[in-house]
């Protein structure tokens, strides 16, 4: 990494801009990339409001994420149906987990489940405070959170994976059924939609808002 | 917003876009918004109204295990299993939002566990399935989330019709829940509840009859208990009435309807009736109490129950309510006895018409109603009250306690006869009792020396006898015995020494042989000393012509 990351010459100030599917370097007065055909553009268009808008929607996925039952056992003399208490959503089984002493599980769930969601969430809105010029932290830090949240994203899943696993697995009729609750849904979607947040974001302009500042 | 670098020249593009597309890519978080909202609002909208019941074990109750069921559907789910600080379990249980109206004010909750009675057998699905809560609606409207759950399952559900009456008895013997009732045999009804009634003291039974027989019951009807055996020896002998096999092991009631109390008004919901130990003390209650009066006795009246008859001229027509001092003026000695009594028999005997504030009981003993004290059994020394009616000159004005009519009493045939054996005891205080008794005591003395006597000499001859054991056991008297054995045979060879072989024998026979020389010579002696008698001392050559002696 360059120290001053201002210095230099910009594509973008001499009209040229890497297309997005081949990365070829063309003017952008062409329109559509020579060697591929894709349009070109200097930077993605409407980042932050995509980014934004996915955002909301991954926050308000993520309420009946973490209220609602993750999974419903039903088994021989155990129908354990959807409540709204007990350990049947994430929060839930993260207590009844560390509760009864398997502080590693424990740990490992609220981590994938509940931290790293809303950690890149919070990440996500820094950035996008910081592309508009709102954060004053180094833009260094930015681009390191950046990285981090587009690496961490997709291992989120994993608690959608589970139960998709579970759900096909334990099928066996009157014995034990698991059934998915609305909260898996719903945590697929918050993983999903931060994912396609973080994608839409263009680390591109925090550097153009750092240069435009400095 | 900024999209746009600010060296670009082409300043119109984004402008145009920037609108247009901005709305488009903002409808993703409505629509978020939306299913998310919906998503929460349907989970509450499921979950249905959370209600608590309390329990006094949670034997077999988890939370999101045990189902709430009516009919055997589920309804409902446990949530949450708690202890009161009383120390009694509140099960919370989620309903389902479609069943909340079974909610009901008096709906009654119980566990169904595998139960196995004398009476029924139920429940054993539960033994794969595990426990669950039986939830059966009540018949009143208002609703309800709080509630005390049963700890037996109710024999018969709220809403099955019938007629509910309660039973009291001073025990409760075998009668238990789910025994049956039964008319001319035939079941009818069932109990379906057992309580102790602490203020009372006595147990009271709540019955369903169930709805098509319910006309069978009127007020006038008796009640009893037919759980055991009744032998009854008559003069036509022993009759043994037994009731149905099951009876015998549940217990059971059965009830009639006196003949002359078919027309009293049929029984109400939540009538009481008195439970009676067997078939002939129901049948011997034949009145319905309505008055009330008060007896005092001067003689005691140990022997006297409560519930013990009242008879007029031998019928009964009421009985005995309290004992008690209690209702006696102070300083007065003596006993006050309260009676209840049907007055219809006193109505016609003493043709006294009934008034509107009921039988004037005052007129009947101005008319010369007494009471006795009578014995009803001599064995038991049990009492009974017998009224009766006296002839008399002048209307007795009755006296009046605590707003209960006295009706005179007279000493019974109890305190008569108390009399009689005072006079007989009195005769045997009087016979010479001391004397005979010491004469008694005497030859009692004596006879207990003799047996000292003759104790004494029992243990002397025991004592002999252990001695002479003792001898017998001694190594001397075992010796004794072999050296018995050995002279005996020394014995025996001496003996076989004599027999006709023997050495003495032949000696014998030498020394007969010498015998009898000797005595032939003896002869001769004799012979000589007869002819010549002086040769004894001469000698026999003395005459000198010697005589040739002659054979004898």
């Amino acid at each position: 990494m360059i120290d001053d990351p201002s210095s230099g010459d910009f594509a973008a100030d001499l009209g040229l801009a890497s297309c997005s599917c081949c990365g070829k370097l063309s003017p952008v007065d062409l329109g559509d990339c020579p060697r591929c055909g894709k349009t070109l553009h200097l930077r993605k268009p409407f980042s932050l409001a995509r980014t934004i808008a996915l955002l909301s929607a991954a926050i308000a996925f993520y309420v009946p994420a973490m209220t609602l039952p993750v999974m419903g056992v039903e088994g021989v003399g155990t129908a354990s149906a959807g409540g709204s208490t007990g350990g049947s959503t994430i929060v839930g089984g993260v207590i009844t987990f560390w509760k009864s002493g398997s502080y590693p599980v424990a740990i490992i769930i609220f981590t994938a489940s509940v931290l790293i969601p809303i950690l890149k969430i919070i990440a996500l809105i820094w950035l996008c405070l910081a592309a508009t010029g709102r954060s004053r932290a180094r833009p260094h830090s930015h681009a390191f959170a950046y990285h981090i949240t587009e690496l961490v994203g997709r291992w989120s899943m994993v608690d959608v994976f589970v139960v998709a696993i579970l759900v096909c697995l334990v099928r066996l009729g009157n014995i034990m059924t698991i059934t998915p609750g609305p909260a898996a849904i719903s945590f697929a979607t918050v993983v999903i939609l931060t994912m396609l947040s973080a994608m839409s974001f263009d680390p591109r302009l925090l550097w153009d808002h750092h240069r435009r500042s400095a | 917003m900024t999209e746009e670098d600010p060296n670009t020249s082409k300043e119109h593009r984004p402008v145009v876009r920037r609108r247009r597309r901005i709305s488009s890519v903002w409808i993703v978080p409505i629509i978020a918004l939306f299913l998310a909202g919906w998503l929460l609002w349907r989970n509450k909208v499921d979950s249905g109204p959370l209600i608590s019941v309390q329990f006094a074990t949670a034997e077999g109750i988890a939370a999101g295990k045990t189902e709430l069921r009516c009919r055997s559907v589920p309804v409902g789910m446990v949530e949450v299993v708690n202890l009161t600080t009383d120390l009694k379990t509140l099960v919370q249980i989620r309903v389902k939002p479609a069943y909340e109206d079974l909610l009901r004010d008096d709906s009654r909750f119980w566990v169904v566990r595998p139960r196995v009675s004398t009476s029924n057998v139920s429940g054993l699905g539960t033994l794969i399935t595990g426990a669950y809560i039986e939830l059966d609606p009540g018949t009143e409207k208002k609703h309800a989330e709080n509630f005390v759950g049963l700890e037996e399952p109710p024999v018969t559900s709220l809403s099955v019709p019938g007629l509910r009456l309660t039973l009291t008895a001073k025990e409760a013997g075998s009668l238990a829940v789910g025994s049956p009732i039964s008319y001319l045999g035939f079941e009818v009804g069932k109990v379906e509840r057992r309580t102790l009634d602490l203020e009372n003291e006595q147990v009271q039974f709540r019955i369903l009859i169930r709805e098509r027989y319910s006309e069978l019951v009127r007020k006038g009807t008796r009640f009893w208990n037919n759980s055991g055996f009744d032998v009854t020896a008559g003069a036509d002998g022993f009759k043994l009435r037994t009731p149905s096999v099951q009876t015998l092991v549940t217990g059971g009631a059965s009830f009639s309807t006196p003949r002359d109390m078919k027309e009293s008004p049929l029984a109400e919901d939540g009538d009481v009736f008195n439970l009676f130990d067997d078939q002939s003390s129901a049948e011997d209650a034949h009145f319905i109490p309505d008055t009330r009066a008060l007896l005092m006795f001067h003689q005691s009246v140990r022997g006297l129950q409560r519930g013990a008859t009242v008879e007029f001229r031998g019928i009964p027509i009421g009985r005995v309510l309290d004992i008690s001092f209690k209702r006696a003026a102070i300083g007065d000695p003596r006993v006050p006895v309260l009676i209840e009594m049907e007055s219809s028999a006193l109505e016609r005997a003493l043709n006294i018409t009934k008034s509107a504030d009921g039988f004037d009981i005052k007129s009947a003993v101005r008319n010369g109603l007494t009471a006795k004290l009578e014995s009803a059994s001599l064995l038991t020394g049990a009492l009974y009250i017998d009224l009766d009616l006296e002839e008399v000159d002048l209307p007795i004005e009755p006296e009046m306690q605590e707003n209960l009519v006295v009706i005179p009493s007279q000493p019974g045939g109890i305190a008569q006869l108390e009399d009689r054996v005072n006079a007989i005891l009195a005769k045997i205080e009087a016979l010479p009792l001391d004397g005979t008794l010491a004469k008694f005591g005497n030859a009692a003395d004596e006879a207990a020396m003799t047996i000292a006597d003759a104790r004494e000499t029992l243990d002397s001859i025991e004592e002999t006898v252990n001695e002479a054991k003792a001898v017998l056991a001694s190594e001397d008297t075992q010796k004794l015995t072999a050296e018995l054995n050995k002279t005996l045979a020394e014995m025996r060879t001496s003996v076989n020494s004599l027999g006709p072989e023997g050495a003495v024998q032949g000696d014998l026979r030498r020394a007969l042989d010498e015998l009898r020389a000797a005595a032939r010579s003896f002869g001769e002696l004799s012979e000589t000393v007869d002819e010549k008698p002086n040769s004894l001392i001469f000698g026999r050559k003395s005459s000198g012509d010697p005589i040739p002696r002659a054979r004898r």
